[in-house]
């Protein structure tokens, strides 16, 4: 019985050393790694997407090689619900070597105008919900999460037609000047059209015009549209019906009374 | 009264055998902890606690490896083997519970998953309490054997 006993014996002092070695060597190197954030940086895409990209470099420096390591990032309004969520996998960080990935996150404006206008015109608080995770060594799992808030600028912020002026165009026309102007406080710039519609009384459309705009974030916009409106028609009170087509969103109507 | 001086010298001797090997065995034991300790230094700042969660293991588990030696070649040596044994087994469940260790640092939650780490370390502690239930037995065995002669 003393040689199965013995032979026990080396096998679990071989066993512990090993594990205690590889376990505190494991979470020594955890200090060796290094990971860099980059600068953020926004894209539209061809489908009128705008894409974040946030660059990150992970420098290994430790003893083993991380494996599953993996980025992800869910965005929601402060009633939980998600806007987006991105997720980058890098399957093997080697030792001794530095990798750089770029963490994409796609927000489609349109679906976010579908769930809640108020994004366009009235600021407020996007929360955001970060996690790291990899597999030290291969083997243990480590996660690291986060959550912060991030501001939403509206793109349309303080959106208000002006008073509007009537000028006689010909003897059957009325030119209509209708001030615009607005604040950009989004983090992307507005370039786009807006259409506007001028109902009467009775809702009977009187006359219509567009202008484009080109608004660069967190900037105030001021303009001006003109519409050709039948003196016939006019009547004192009445509703504009206002249209936004931007290169990222397309929204409307915004209906405003006048008169 | 010659051969009852010398037994006593005898036991005397045995004894002080034992107890510099008790010493030795834990100075060792206390030199692993120690070097082991400052590759874990940086992590237990972060960790509250952690300094004398394991200060306690290593006070008890060194206790135990001194009573184990002081009864060597006796049975009870391997009930304290045995104590060692299921102590490593109660100190990882009560220490590690469901494997997964969180902690949280400023806004950060940190989530550590030792379920692997744990297994194997309560199948090792297993097999070392298996091992000093053999050694109980083959000691009870070759007692009886010289008995019996």
């Amino acid at each position: 019985m003393r040689i199965p006993i013995r032979m026990i014996d080396i096998a679990t002092v071989f066993f512990w050393t090993f594990l205690i070695v590889f376990f505190v060597s494991a979470v020594y190197s955890v200090k060796d790694v290094h990971f860099d954030f980059g600068e953020p940086q926004m894209d539209v895409t061809s489908d009128n997407k705008v894409i974040f990209s946030q660059p990150v470099s992970i420098t290994n420096k430790g003893f083993y090689n991380i494996g599953s390591f993996n980025i992800s990032t869910e965005v929601s309004d402060k009633e939980g619900f998600t806007i987006t969520r991105g997720s980058t996998f890098t399957p093997v960080i080697n030792k001794n070597d530095v990798v750089t990935i770029t963490h994409n996150m796609t927000i489609d404006v349109n679906d976010l105008l579908q769930r809640d206008k108020n994004y366009l015109f009235n600021d407020t608080e996007l929360k955001i919900y970060e996690a790291v995770s990899m597999r030290i060594a291969d083997v243990i799992p480590v996660q690291g999460s986060t959550n912060f808030s991030m501001p939403w600028g509206a793109p349309l912020y303080n959106f208000t037609l002006g008073k509007v002026e009537y000028i006689a165009h010909n003897l059957t026309h009325f030119k209509v000047v209708v001030p615009i102007s607005f604040e950009n406080r989004a983090f992307f710039d507005l370039v786009g059209k807006i259409q506007i519609q001028m109902y009467n009384s009775i809702d009977i459309v009187v006359g219509e015009g567009q202008t484009n705009i080109e608004a660069h974030h967190n900037s105030p916009y001021n303009g001006h549209l003109e519409l050709y409106v039948s003196m016939g028609g006019m009547t004192e009170s009445g509703h504009f019906e206002v249209y936004f087509l931007t290169s990222l969103f397309n929204y409307g109507p915004l209906v405003i009374p006048y008169g | 009264m010659a051969d009852a001086n010398n037994d006593f010298k005898k036991r005397v001797r045995n004894f002080t055998f034992k107890a510099l090997k008790a010493t030795v065995n834990g100075v060792l034991f206390y030199g692993i902890y120690f070097v082991l300790w400052m590759y874990l230094a940086p992590i237990s700042q972060m960790v509250p606690g952690l300094q004398q969660m394991v200060e306690t293991f290593v006070m008890v588990y060194i206790l135990l490896i001194i009573l184990g030696e002081l009864t060597s070649k006796t049975v009870f040596q391997y009930f304290f083997n045995m104590a060692k044994a299921m102590f490593v087994i109660g100190y990882l469940i009560f220490s590690f519970k469901s494997g997964i260790f969180g902690l949280t640092f400023q806004n950060i939650r940190l989530m550590i998953d030792f379920r692997l780490f744990l297994v194997i370390a309560m199948l090792l502690s297993l097999l070392g309490l298996a091992k000093s239930v053999f050694q109980a037995i083959n000691y009870m065995n070759e007692r009886a054997e010289c008995t019996s002669i």
